[in-house]
């Protein structure tokens, strides 16, 4: 599944760069005071939106009696790991990420390999009672997720799925909106090119792989960050479905964290820490791919 | 899956290369094994896990269905007559849903339009600050409410502390009954202001420069060129906005749930809170699904009035 993600990196690029870059669009030079505003009202604003962030790290990085003093302290006073070393000791905290990872990771993979097949099958082929279930796959778009909640669990007790990390994966691998995002995507490439690829030879399955997968990147990037971060935050459901302390993923993990250890925020923020750090982390190297994803998806 | 008794063959993997020359019959028979080989595993997961589910929510709603009962008798339409007359935890959450929904949106489409356009005018470190207003839209809304519950508290929490400093009384601001659903209003537009505003960016620039210049040529003033040249051309993008938020705010539990539990005294206790608390609480299957299509109702009707009134509103 990497193989046409990574390949496609190059060729995408030139994409974002238009409406990412500032310069070549800068309308109005005129406001030299307009523009030193704007630029003091966006730093206030901006620091008002990291403060959280960085009260979650202070936090996570104080001892236990300096975290309940009144009025408290900005900086950590005797800054110290011993909250992430009592959470790493005292949680299966490495399960949850593991789980997540593991869940998040085949969710993504699966949704991007039957949204691209179903959306080449529909962009590109005929056959009847097509429009059909194309329709019907569509309108389940407009029922919220709250709606299926309570019968998807029944399903699942039915299936013998509960508490299994199974019962994250197989509900979510057939995406509604990825199979439409794709046909639209795919709908754009030339008949053509697949008439070609079949005068070669080359069998169906092959045609789809070789030919249309490495045309779709950005569209599959987009629904794989999607996807990706909607497995990955996803919180009802899990909170239905698992019940074990060992089969839960990072988001349920942390409010049951906090249940546990209602009183001591230095330990929930450091476990609170350890669970956005890392994606932001993973959103700064890809955050021209994922913004691209949002603009994408979000204007269609 | 159950797929493979309805087809023939299922074209997996690179099948080998046949006659070069082959003739259309035996390739349309090909490209047909490859539709239904492939479809038809995706759509049996798709029924079983979408078009059931759905079946099921109405069956249940028109059955008093508790897990832990033996029988469940069909009731009609009870449980939706029910919901409005004798649960007034029910009512409430509507309210308190609604509350939600028309301070946030608008605080959220306000605010994140705001960020747009300032970006957008601004000719320097546009991606560093868009970085900045983004990011909380990455994390979990669990990690975020999180992160918000300690500077709420009334004695550690650095809201009152700041708000002392000002000299200001600070309060329980979770704790009381009159400020919780606002509390995590703040957070919610905290977190989600970032997807907007990328979003609206992205409208904007996708607004020809030559329209202001025309407006500027035509005397227009930067009020005049934002009401008749913006707004216009962003329409599509506001009411995709407009409506993705008033549906993700209709829809929120995370928040409420993490940070106050509906709490107190039910002031932030929103509709699908309301609806787990019945189902997986009191385990009334029946009743919470009939009261998640009333939800469902209610969405379906406010998007379409806010398509309709949007659309005709701007258009030229």
């Amino acid at each position: 599944m990497a193989s046409p993600l990574t390949s496609r990196v190059p060729a995408a690029a030139p994409t974002p760069a238009s409406t990412t870059s500032g310069d070549g669009r800068s309308r109005r030079r005129s406001g030299g005071v307009g523009q030193i505003v704007l630029y003091v009202v966006l730093s206030i604003a901006a620091i008002g939106f990291v403060a959280p962030f960085v009260l979650m790290v202070s936090n996570s990085l104080k001892t236990a009696q300096e975290i309940i003093q009144v009025p408290p302290s900005l900086l950590p006073e005797h800054p110290t790991f011993a909250n992430f070393a009592f959470v790493l000791q005292n949680s299966p905290y490495l399960v949850w990420y593991r789980n997540s990872l593991l869940v998040a990771v085949a969710v993504t993979a699966l949704t991007l390999f039957t949204s691209s097949i179903a959306g080449y099958i529909f962009a590109k082929f005929s056959f009847p009672g097509k429009n059909v279930v194309f329709v019907v796959l569509l309108s389940t778009m407009m029922i919220p997720a709250p709606v299926l909640l309570i019968p998807s669990y029944l399903v699942m007790n039915f299936l013998h799925l509960l508490n299994t990390l199974w019962a994250l994966v197989v509900g979510s691998i057939v995406s509604a909106f990825g199979i439409f995002l794709m046909r639209q995507f795919i709908s754009a490439i030339p008949d053509d090119l697949v008439d070609a690829a079949r005068l070669d030879g080359a069998g169906e399955f092959a045609i789809y792989w070789r030919v249309i997968l490495p045309l779709t990147g950005p569209a599959l990037a987009a629904l794989g960050i999607f996807t990706f971060l909607g497995s990955w935050n996803d919180y009802l459901w899990p909170l239905i479905v698992i019940n074990d302390q060992d089969k839960m993923v990072v988001p349920l993990a942390l409010t049951y964290f906090n249940s546990q250890h209602s009183q001591r925020s230095d330990l929930v923020m450091a476990a609170a820490t350890m669970a956005v750090v890392p994606v932001c982390v993973v959103f700064l190297f890809f955050q021209r791919r994922i913004v691209n994803a949002f603009v994408l998806t979000g204007i269609k | 899956m159950a797929a493979t008794t309805t087809t023939p063959t299922p074209a997996a993997g690179p099948s080998p290369a046949p006659t070069p020359t082959a003739n259309r019959l035996p390739g349309r028979r090909r490209q047909l094994a490859f539709v239904y080989g492939w479809l038809a595993p995706i759509l049996a997961l798709f029924a079983v896990f979408s078009l059931v589910p759905i079946i099921i929510a109405i069956w249940l709603s028109l059955h008093r269905y508790n897990q832990l009962a033996p029988v469940s008798p069909f009731i009609g339409l009870r449980n939706f007559t029910y919901a409005f007359t004798d649960d007034p935890a029910f009512l409430n959450s509507l309210a308190v849903t609604g509350k939600y929904a028309v301070v946030a949106v608008p605080l959220n489409i306000v605010l994140s339009l705001a960020v747009a356009l300032a970006l957008n005018h601004i000719t320097r470190l546009r991606a560093l600050f868009r970085t900045v207003f983004f990011l909380p839209a990455i994390a979990s809304a669990v990690a975020a409410s999180l992160v918000w519950v300690p500077i709420y508290d009334p004695q550690a929490g650095w809201l009152n502390a700041v708000l002392n400093l000002l000299g200001l009384s600070g309060r329980s601001w979770l704790g009381d009954p009159g400020t919780a659903l606002w509390s995590v209003m703040l957070t919610s537009v905290w977190q989600d202001l970032g997807f907007n505003v990328i979003v609206f960016l992205a409208g904007l620039q996708a607004i020809p420069l030559d329209f202001y210049d025309v407006a500027k040529v035509d005397g227009a003033g930067v009020v005049s060129r934002f009401r008749h040249v913006t707004l216009p051309l962003l329409q599509r993008t506001f009411v995709f906005v407009f409506c993705l938020t008033t549906i993700g705010y209709l829809q929120e539990f995370t928040r409420v749930q993490v940070m106050t539990a509906g709490g107190p005294l039910r002031s932030s206790e929103t509709v699908v809170l309301h609806i787990y608390q019945r189902a997986f609480g009191d385990f009334q299957l029946g009743y919470a699904t009939a009261m998640s299509l009333i939800l469902m109702l209610i969405i379906l009707v406010i998007a379409l009035v806010q398509m309709r009134i949007l659309r005709s509103r701007w258009e030229y």
